[in-house]
């Protein structure tokens, strides 16, 4: 009854442990921890968090009567990139030196029209929602819970922008 | 054997999990029950949505864990609300208490399964719960409605 193609996490640590000549690797192999030669996943969800964090600043500051709706965007999304770098940092200590001084981003800026500014900060969460969401089967037990509850944060920040 | 299909029993770490979620579930399902005769008529429709939400929700796990080969726990004959409720402030505020802890619960079988498919299920459960949390909280007059780590707090 045991068999080797019914789930694609299995086909994963099979195909692994061929590649790696070695018969039983720990399972660790296929929890999603990053690997010095494969990017981080939760990079892009940090940098997203970082780049939604300004989006807000700006419509706050350009939008007065959103000001308090979005400073709350801006504050949740602010915590949830220094718990993402946190993150980042303690499975590869190496990052921190390497990441010193990241290339800046151009900082969003916030639409003229108030309608426009609440549409894009609302787009803004739903894709972090998604984002999220997409990584969370396949992480890592304690990555799995940071980034699951970064997904429900952003559904709710969406329902008070509504 | 080291080839892991999905067919495998969930650990009892998982199940105990689970089991800490349908009884957040069950527990939510009585707030509703007691909170819904002191809430006005304008939150009708959000009293509906998390009954519903609640009870599909605690099928889906019972059916689950009879799969897994252990037995649902059951729902308490009553409970204790935190606070006790006289008024529309204090029931939008067991119903956020409620969902709080049940969006913890989610969170914990986040952290403590491995199956793709009941992570799905606890994420779904997580959020649903964190949104209705920050729903009720503001109609209890709770400030902020939002947290930045649902279910972690």
């Amino acid at each position: 009854m045991v068999s080797g193609h019914s789930s694609g996490h299995s086909r994963r640590g099979f195909l692994r442990a061929g590649l790696a000549g070695a018969v039983a690797l720990p399972l660790s192999a296929c929890t999603g921890e990053p690997t010095p030669d494969k990017p981080d996943p939760l990079e892009e969800l940090a940098a997203q968090a970082r780049s939604d964090a300004e989006l807000a600043k700006a419509v706050a500051t350009a939008h007065p009567s959103l000001a308090a709706k979005a400073d709350a965007v801006a504050a949740d999304r602010r915590a949830h990139h220094g718990a993402f770098e946190k993150e980042l940092n303690r499975a590869r200590p190496a990052r921190v030196s390497a990441t010193a001084t990241p290339p800046p981003a151009p900082a969003p800026s916030a639409p003229q029209q108030a309608s426009a500014a609440l549409s894009a900060l609302k787009e803004a969460l739903t894709t972090g929602e998604k984002r999220a969401a997409e990584l969370v089967p396949s992480l890592p037990k304690h990555r799995a819970g940071l980034v699951g509850s970064v997904a429900a944060s952003c559904a709710c920040l969406r329902e008070v922008l509504a | 054997m080291f080839v892991r299909t999905q067919k495998n029993p969930p650990s009892q770490e998982t199940v105990n999990a689970v089991q800490q979620a349908l009884a957040a579930e069950h527990a939510a399902e009585w707030a509703y029950g007691l909170a819904s005769a002191f809430l006005p008529s304008s939150a009708d429709a959000s009293i509906r949505e998390g009954e519903t939400s609640h009870r599909a929700r605690r099928d889906a796990v019972e059916r689950l864990l009879r799969d897994a080969g252990a037995t649902p726990v059951p729902a308490e004959p009553a409970y204790q609300p935190p606070q006790p409720v006289t008024n529309q402030a204090s029931a939008a505020g067991l119903l956020a208490s409620a969902e709080t802890d049940a969006a913890s619960a989610w969170h914990g079988v986040l952290e403590r399964s491995d199956e793709e498919s009941l992570r799905r299920t606890a994420l779904e459960g997580l959020t649903a719960s964190a949104v209705r949390t920050a729903r009720w909280r503001k109609m209890a007059g709770q400030t902020p409605t939002t947290t930045a780590f649902p279910g972690r707090q």
